[in-house]
């Protein structure tokens, strides 16, 4: 079988990251695979571990930087890579429609995706590439077993959880708890540099226009007032009650 | 990774996903112990296994004998990411990578490189190197352990001091003077007769990492166990330059955290209504730090440049190691300093890097022998001789 991972690549948790006037200032901050896009990786390779023999193909969409993540999933153990490399910005659903197009292209039988963008937190993804393939989709998938044409998944619903059993082909979204992803380790980083990393132009899928046009992006930041209140602790009570007051706190 | 000059983008694709791949494996499965191994003097058995298995043993030397096959700018970043956990756990891997496989690979038969090499990269077999002896670590050459021939085998006897591993070692690189009077390397198997090795307790530095005596008495080798291809001095030598390339990376590694854990904690403290951090004294503290990093990182990596182009003179390494670790050093002293009363506690990693760098600083080459090195090298006269 074939199974196609889908790779984003997002600033590191804990890269400082600043807003500017002209948006997200990305200078100097240190990119990695998406976490959520890891569990994806990671179950494709069980799979195969488990005796199912399967060719296991990332596919990212996204700038040249993107080749350091899809670089880690091939050190992880996927097989083969395609890059369909823009410095474009797209919506989620044209991403999903340029995404379905190289996926039907490879005649996969399943196809995971990362449950939720850890950048800007999107889970929009793997449901529009489902809606574009036409395919069964389960969200939030934190088990997954295959049986011969169909896979049979455990996936997070509100304040419970559902067992579903879905059609081959389908897509799989990820969830917290699917599994543990392995390192990459070093042989297999140095492995990984000669394996095929193919790259298409947003020409070879038929090109694209996104829907959403970004006007203007700020980072949320929490402002700290430092006051510390000095003095009587009764009238710095009083004191605290009437700020907290005053800012409508209570 | 501290980068205040932007030297990451110098680094190709190999290194940055070296160091990643090093950093998130040392941040999930090292960092939150380190700092109760130090203190209860543990190094976990299961480490040897799971740093074979990540491929962190002689990661520079080829695929061919189940290493890594890294350059060596990347195999500099891992002794960074390792050192920035602690200069014991770096040593632990420097150890068995620079002064164990280097030697066999460099100087073995392909006999003992196809026997040792794999298990050594996997973690199976774990190695120490023994050439300091307890009457002087900075001359070698006057070692007094000796190796005499009879028959087809070399009978060993003599000690060995401050051997990293020792205790824990399946195999033991010994150095020892033949009846010629040529110092020649052989691998001793540390379950052979006559063989014993003594923990060396007590140790206010590097807790997290075994320090040994070895004891040699009549300890009788086969003729295959000696290495075949180095005679003299200039084979453990060799050694140690491999090794102390890597100390030149990985002392930034510490000095990077220790640096990071001042800076936290300097924002965040206030005396006298204000962060420390806004103070000239301490500003100045870590304006050095980070000037100090800076310039140790563009050395190392323009040793690794000329370490990978077959250029690397050892008295650059000698200037490298010797730079970099001291620099490092005094970093710790200074963040253990602006953490004021929180720094002597291990809660935080200051006076854990600091204790371990006063060892880093004196072992493969005192600060002051690197000094004699590389004025040797720049006048042509030697100071030691």
């Amino acid at each position: 079988m074939k199974i196609i991972c889908i790779i984003k690549q997002v600033p590191d948790a804990e890269a400082r990251i600043r807003s500017t006037a002209a948006g997200i200032d990305l200078e100097g901050v240190t990119f990695v695979i998406d976490g959520m896009d890891e569990y994806g990786v990671e179950q494709a390779l069980r799979i195969r571990e488990s005796g199912v023999e399967a060719e296991i193909i990332a596919v990212a969409l996204g700038p040249k930087r993107y080749e350091e993540a899809i670089r880690t999933a091939l050190a992880m153990g996927a097989d083969r890579a395609i890059h369909l490399e823009t410095e474009e910005a797209f919506d989620p659903i044209t991403q999903a429609k340029l995404l379905a197009k190289v996926v039907g292209e490879e005649a996969a039988d399943l196809l995971l995706v990362g449950g939720k963008e850890a950048d800007w937190d999107s889970a929009a993804l793997g449901a529009a590439t489902a809606e574009a393939l036409g395919w069964p989709h389960s969200d939030w998938t934190t088990e997954l077993e295959l049986t011969a044409n169909s896979a049979k998944v455990t996936h997070d619903a509100d304040e419970g959880s559902e067992v579903l059993t879905l059609p081959l082909p389908a897509v799989i979204t990820t969830q917290q708890g699917l599994n543990e992803p392995r390192y990459p380790t070093l042989p297999n980083i140095m492995k990984a540099k000669r394996k095929e990393l193919k790259k298409l132009s947003l020409d070879d899928v038929g090109g694209a226009v996104s829907k959403i046009v970004i006007l203007k992006q700020e980072i949320q930041t929490r402002e700290r007032l430092n006051k510390i209140i000095e003095g009587d602790p009764m009238e710095a009570a009083q004191q605290l009650v009437k700020l907290l007051q005053q800012d409508k706190v209570i | 990774m501290l980068d205040y000059f932007q030297v990451d983008p110098l680094f190709d694709n190999e290194a940055q996903q070296t160091r990643a791949a090093a950093r998130k494996f040392l941040d999930g499965e090292v960092m939150p112990h380190i700092r109760d191994w130090f203190e209860e003097a543990y190094l976990p058995t299961g480490l040897a296994k799971s740093f074979g298995d990540m491929g962190f043993f002689g990661a520079n030397l080829p695929v061919e004998y189940g290493c890594a096959g890294l350059n060596n700018i990347a195999y500099g970043l891992l002794m960074y990411e390792l050192e920035r956990i602690d200069s014991g756990i770096r040593s632990f891997a420097s150890v068995q990578g620079a002064l164990v496989m280097y030697p066999i690979y460099a100087y073995g038969s392909e006999e003992q490189k196809n026997h040792y090499l794999p298990k050594l990269a996997s973690g199976e077999m774990i190695g120490c190197f023994g050439l300091t002896e307890a009457d002087g670590g900075s001359d070698p050459g006057a070692m007094k352990t000796r190796a005499r021939k009879e028959g087809s085998h070399y009978v060993l006897n003599g000690s060995k001091m401050w051997i990293t591993n020792g205790n824990i070692a399946d195999i033991a690189l010994v150095w020892a003077k033949c009846e010629d009077e040529v110092i020649r390397g052989f691998i001793v198997p540390t379950n052979a007769a006559g063989f014993s090795a003594n923990k060396i307790k007590h140790k206010m530095s590097l807790r997290a990492s075994v320090t040994s005596e070895l004891v040699l008495e009549d300890v009788r080798v086969d003729q295959n166990q000696l290495l075949p291809q180095v005679e003299g001095l200039k084979g453990p030598l060799g050694c140690l330059t491999q090794a102390r390339y890597g100390i030149a990376w990985g002392a930034l590694g510490a000095l990077e955290a220790v640096y990071y854990e001042a800076l936290e904690f300097a924002q965040s403290r206030i005396t006298f209504g204000k962060p420390i951090a806004s103070r000239q004294l301490v500003q100045h503290k870590l304006v050095e730090m980070v000037s100090e990093h800076s310039k140790g990182l563009l050395l190392a990596h323009r040793l690794g440049m000329l370490k990978d182009s077959g250029q690397m003179h050892y008295a650059q390494v000698s200037l490298a190691k010797r730079n970099n670790v001291r620099v490092a050093l005094e970093a710790a002293r200074s963040a253990r300093e602006i953490l004021g009363g929180s720094g002597i506690t291990v809660e935080y990693s200051a006076i854990r890097h600091m204790l371990n760098l006063e060892t880093v600083d004196t072992y493969e080459g005192t600060f002051d022998i690197h000094t004699l090195i590389v004025g040797r090298d720049l006048t042509g006269l030697g100071a030691l001789d």
